[in-house]
């Protein structure tokens, strides 16, 4: 119960990171499903934090849940030469042609980029947080989504 | 823009994260550099874009169902539930913190602000923006028949270029109140109505990461608008509402 509670109001946004990483409903599921694992077994961890809440706790976990999947998907090969096309199973936009273009833009970019725009458009995390869910620090947070977003703009014109 | 450093603060300008002398500053320079205005306003159509054109994702219900049922092995301590609701009160005093006005119209006026912007953002997440979607007033004016204890005036400004999208209920200053929302290209303009408080007044601005909170008080109805569109044009839009109200009530 007390895990569910910790962890469940953040299911969506989980499945969400998960999405953006594997670019694949099935997989982004399984990594989810894989990461309310680990957070069940760490539980105790979360007790240690000084988190406010489980949400970047648990968004860490499912981060670096698609991380060793993206691993393992590719053998040994490291992690940032991750071949985008062999999952692209596009997230599917509402309507316009537009919808289409960004979400694509969002899609093609590099997955360090990809993760702080996820983390900070979709989701609404603090700087902090993001630093705290990516395990970088927040100077590089910022230079990351400056960049990401430069690369967005230049994909909208 | 030649300034990389510039950049990053101005990205953190719009992400609500630069402490408050360096918020200062940099305003004192966006009101001297068209540039860095640019610059601004290109990130905030890339913020509407996004929110507009980005569908928000839900986890599947199997998946919900597949991690709730993994609870069943959890052996937890009762002491964390008590956790989990401290965790949650935390969240709200930090979040009122960081939402908290410096200047304004007294402590009342800056939380009421406050909860009006944070509404505002609150309904651009995907799926909250309205509970009933129509550009007709006809249909979004009695939709609030028996949902509240007052029949909000509700106008379309599609003909000045602000079309009504629509209308949702909302829970400010502790009572339910009447959302309407409405367009301006890809700018979302909220405005959240109620009964004025007998002999009540007042008038003022704000300006929170990156949004305006416009507020007045007619004889009948206190108005908060809420946008991240340019004050000018937010101001035109205020006036079109004054002259709505103000010609549907005798004087």
């Amino acid at each position: 119960m007390e895990f569910a509670a910790v962890v469940l109001p953040h299911l969506d946004a989980a499945y969400t990171l998960a999405r953006y990483l594997t670019h694949n409903d099935a997989d982004a599921q399984d990594v989810v499903q894989d990461a309310a694992l680990r957070a069940l077994k760490y539980f105790g961890g979360f007790r240690g934090t000084t988190a406010p809440d489980g949400r970047a706790w648990f968004l860490a976990i499912v981060r670096n849940t698609a991380y060793t999947w993206r691993h393992r998907q590719q053998g040994d090969a490291p992690v940032s030469e991750f071949n985008e096309e062999l999952h692209s199973d596009h997230v599917a936009p509402t309507d316009p042609a537009a919808a289409m273009d960004l979400g694509q833009a969002i899609d093609a970019l590099p997955l360090e980029f990809r993760e702080v725009i996820v983390l900070r458009e979709l989701e609404g995390l603090s700087y902090k947080e993001i630093s705290d869910v990516t395990g970088v620090p927040v100077g590089t947070v910022m230079s990351r989504l400056s960049r990401a977003r430069k690369r967005l703009q230049e994909a909208l014109t | 823009m030649t300034h990389p450093n510039l950049e990053l603060q101005l990205d953190a300008y719009l992400d609500g994260e630069l402490a408050e002398a360096e918020r200062s500053e940099l305003e004192s320079h966006l009101a001297q550099c068209p540039e860095c205005t640019r610059f601004l306003d290109s990130r905030l159509a890339l913020r509407s874009a996004i929110t507009a054109r980005i569908p928000a994702l839900r986890a599947p219900d199997t998946l919900r169902q597949r991690v709730r049922s993994l609870q069943r092995r959890a052996r937890m301590p009762v002491v964390w539930r008590s956790l989990a609701v401290a965790a949650s009160l935390a969240v709200v005093a930090f979040g009122g913190w960081q939402l908290g006005f410096r200047q304004g119209v007294g402590e009342t006026g800056e939380t009421l602000a406050a909860e009006v912007i944070t509404s505002h953002i609150r309904s651009l997440m995907p799926g909250h923006l309205t509970d009933v979607q129509s550009s007709d007033q006809h249909t979004v004016k009695p939709w609030f028949n028996g949902k509240l204890d007052y029949s909000p005036p509700v106008n379309d400004f599609a003909g000045r270029g602000y079309p009504l999208l629509g209308g949702r209920l909302e829970y400010v200053d502790g009572r339910s109140v009447s959302a309407l929302v409405y367009g301006r290209r890809q700018h979302i303009i909220n405005v959240l109505l109620w009964p004025s408080e007998r002999g009540a007044a007042g008038a003022a601005t704000q300006t929170r990461q990156g949004y305006h909170a416009l507020h007045w008080v007619t004889p009948d109805y206190t108005y908060w608008v809420v946008s991240d569109l340019g004050l000018a044009e937010l101001r035109e839009f205020e006036q079109l509402l004054q002259q709505a109200d103000s010609a549907a009530t005798p004087r």
